[in-house]
């Protein structure tokens, strides 16, 4: 299995150092500049392609890393080509670019394997479990966080560009709204807020968001870039009819670092920093790499991704406009 | 000697006020009354406190003040007992369960001329007052959201009418938003512009008939906007009762505050759960000394019946939501 990595920032290496532990062959990196991606095509010695067209011919799985906006066009080419598609979450930056993209990959007989990661992050995953084991009975209230500082980049920051990223409510709170929707089914309302809504000049942002799920469950989700580097910090309340349970990075931390310097330099987004033997990037590129491979269905489809991008598109005009937004059924969605 | 009384003892607060009042200096309690005689004489026997048979025999005796703990729906017109007597009152929250009940509450002490203060103890919070201060003193400039908690457990293992939907008016949205939507207001200086709630009853299902699980969306009419979680999602084994946090994001950056974060672990084999021995300062003696104050010298409670009659507006907007599922705008009475 031959696969060629789209994009060199923080999400294309940390899916290669995954894909290394497969036995799949990485066969390049795409990146705007021979430049940028010199030090990832050294590590694993392989080309750098400057684009996606010229990559193509050679690889069996293309794997998106690349900012958002891009997902869609970049997905249709892989598709039309004949690939199975990685692809990093959110799956597109409108519905209707997700659903498009469901369709083309029907119709090429090609997979869509979205990454949402949160999935196969230990904690979230053992919670999942414990719901489904009915340890807590049917879930009530859930409540999800993530919660860092703005994302920063040298240069061409395309996550604070609205029209690019979706901003907080779709790039960082997507991820909770996956998970929710995984816990309680699907969703049936939203309704948002967030603060650079009413103060663009802030400099900071919060995202505010309440589903209601069709099983009649309910869901508060949180963003927030509003937290000083290096904080990156996520919680999980699960309220259901027998029971609770809750996690929070902070107070399982098994590392609190007092240490008199501190190093300055923060990653240029948030990250999650418990120690594990393997990533759960890695572990979720390994379920990919077996569904590729084998078949087997990963426990994140195109269709949830496509789902946490109707949320997050829902989210978004329910700031807008003040009032609840209905989602469409997945059922009708299809 | 400020002499108070305590008017039913149906909200079981009204114990914890006994015992206030009895270790509040310059002040003597005249005695306490309940609609249920066993309860009410078991309860002022172990405290040592009088007991009054009728309501009018405790108002008899002329307290400067009383607090009224009867049901929620009940407060009107044990309010218009006192007032037309002349005596002042402190009410236990919600002020009511209507917007009529709770604007002629207002009314009726306003034109006896009698002090009314909503029952808020958070606004004696130690933790909250320091959060208060700073934020009065410009610490972090202007405030842009609020999330928000107030959970509990069903509350009805300390009293059973708190789930039945007449004499609570309601379930945890009654029970829990105005705890918060009062912080805010006091914190910030800006009133509820719209709300909306989404609730349900997936908890507890079996046992009440009210809503136990219930998320709501808040705007100000600063910009300023907030979720509060008014669940009733604690369970029984939780270490306590629940509890009231909320993140503050500002222009610096957020806080995080825990208002009943201040406890002992204690594990015992005499429980079956672990506890949390809550060892912070006692906002409810703060209160009801802020009460015996106002009374004494003369001025307005730091706590008013407006705030509660404004929190009132913000729950009945809350009902209104979860019933059109719309984003309401709040009525003000």
């Amino acid at each position: 299995m031959r696969v060629g990595i789209v994009g060199v920032g923080f999400m294309g290496t940390t899916h290669a150092a995954a894909w290394a532990e497969t036995p799949a062959e990485i066969v390049g990196f795409t990146a705007e500049t021979q430049k940028e991606a010199g030090a990832l095509s050294k590590q694993y010695e392989t080309r750098v392609y400057t684009s996606l067209d010229e990559m193509l011919p050679d690889v069996d799985v293309v794997d998106l890393c690349s900012p958002t906006h891009l997902h869609h066009t970049m997905a249709l080419k892989a598709a039309a080509a004949g690939k199975h598609i990685v692809c990093e979450k959110p799956l597109a930056r409108t519905t209707r670019q997700a659903k498009e993209l469901i369709m083309a990959c029907q119709k090429a007989g090609v997979q869509l394997l979205v990454a949402h990661v949160v999935r196969f992050f230990p904690e979230y995953a053992m919670a999942h479990a414990a719901v489904a084991e009915g340890q807590i009975g049917k879930p009530a209230v859930i409540r999800l966080h993530r919660g860092s500082y703005r994302p920063k980049k040298p240069a061409g920051n395309w996550f604070l560009d609205e029209v690019k990223s979706g901003g907080i409510l779709m790039d960082l709170m997507i991820h909770d709204y996956d998970y929710a929707c995984w816990i309680a089914g699907e969703a049936e309302s939203v309704s948002a807020r967030r603060v650079t809504q009413r103060h663009p000049e802030a400099p900071v942002d919060y995202g505010l968001v309440i589903l209601s799920h069709r099983s009649g469950a309910l869901s508060h989700i949180s963003g927030a870039w509003a937290y000083p580097p290096p904080t990156f910090r996520t919680k999980l309340e699960i309220a259901g009819e027998l029971g609770l349970i809750e996690f929070d990075s902070d107070g399982t931390a098994p590392i609190q670092n007092l240490i008199l310097k501190t190093n300055e330099g923060a990653p240029d987004v948030g990250l999650p920093s418990s120690p594990v033997s393997e990533s759960p990037y890695t572990t979720q590129i390994k379920e990919f790499f077996h569904a590729l491979a084998e078949g087997t269905t990963p426990r994140v489809t195109a269709k949830d991704g496509l789902h946490a991008v109707q949320i997050a598109e829902a989210a978004i005009l329910s700031a807008h406009s003040g009032q609840p937004v209905t989602i469409q059924s997945m059922g009708d969605a299809s | 000697m400020i002499r108070m009384g305590i008017l039913s003892l149906a909200h079981h607060h009204g114990e914890a006020y006994i015992s206030n009042l009895k270790q509040m200096e310059g002040v003597e309690l005249v005695g306490v009354t309940d609609d249920d005689p066993l309860r009410g004489q078991t309860i002022a026997a172990h405290n040592r406190a009088q007991y009054f048979h009728a309501y009018e025999d405790l108002l008899d005796a002329k307290p400067d003040g009383v607090i009224i703990c009867t049901e929620n729906n009940r407060h009107r017109q044990f309010v218009e007992m006192a007032a037309s007597r002349g005596i002042h009152v402190l009410c236990e929250k919600p002020l009511a369960t209507t917007l009529e009940d709770a604007r002629a509450i207002v009314d009726t002490c306003n034109k006896a001329s009698v002090l009314l203060m909503t029952a808020f103890p958070m606004r004696f919070s130690a933790p909250l007052m320091e959060i208060k201060a700073r934020l009065d003193n410009g610490d972090f400039g202007d405030v842009y959201c609020f999330n928000a908690t107030n959970q509990g457990e069903l509350p009805t293992k300390y009293r059973a009418w708190f789930a039945d939907p007449d004499l609570a008016g309601g379930g945890a949205i009654m029970d829990h938003t105005v705890h918060l939507v009062d912080i805010m207001r006091w914190l910030t200086g800006a009133e509820v512009k719209t709300v909306y709630a989404y609730s349900n009853r997936i908890i507890h299902a079996d046992d009440v008939q009210v809503e136990t699980g219930a998320l709501e969306m808040l705007t100000f009419d600063n910009d300023m906007f907030a979720t509060i979680d008014a669940s009733w999602s604690r369970p029984q084994y939780w270490p306590t009762w629940g509890g009231l946090t909320f993140e503050m994001v500002t222009q610096r950056g957020a806080v995080l505050v825990d208002a009943f974060r201040q406890n002992l672990n204690v594990y015992s084999d005499k429980w079956e759960r672990s506890n949390w021995a809550y060892w912070g300062s006692d906002m409810n003696h703060a209160m009801v000394n802020e009460f015996a104050a106002a009374i004494r010298e003369n001025r307005q409670p730091r706590v008013t019946g407006v705030d509660g009659l404004r929190a009132v507006e913000a729950t009945i907007a809350a009902y209104e939501s979860d019933r059109t599922r719309k984003t309401v705008e709040v009525k003000t009475a």
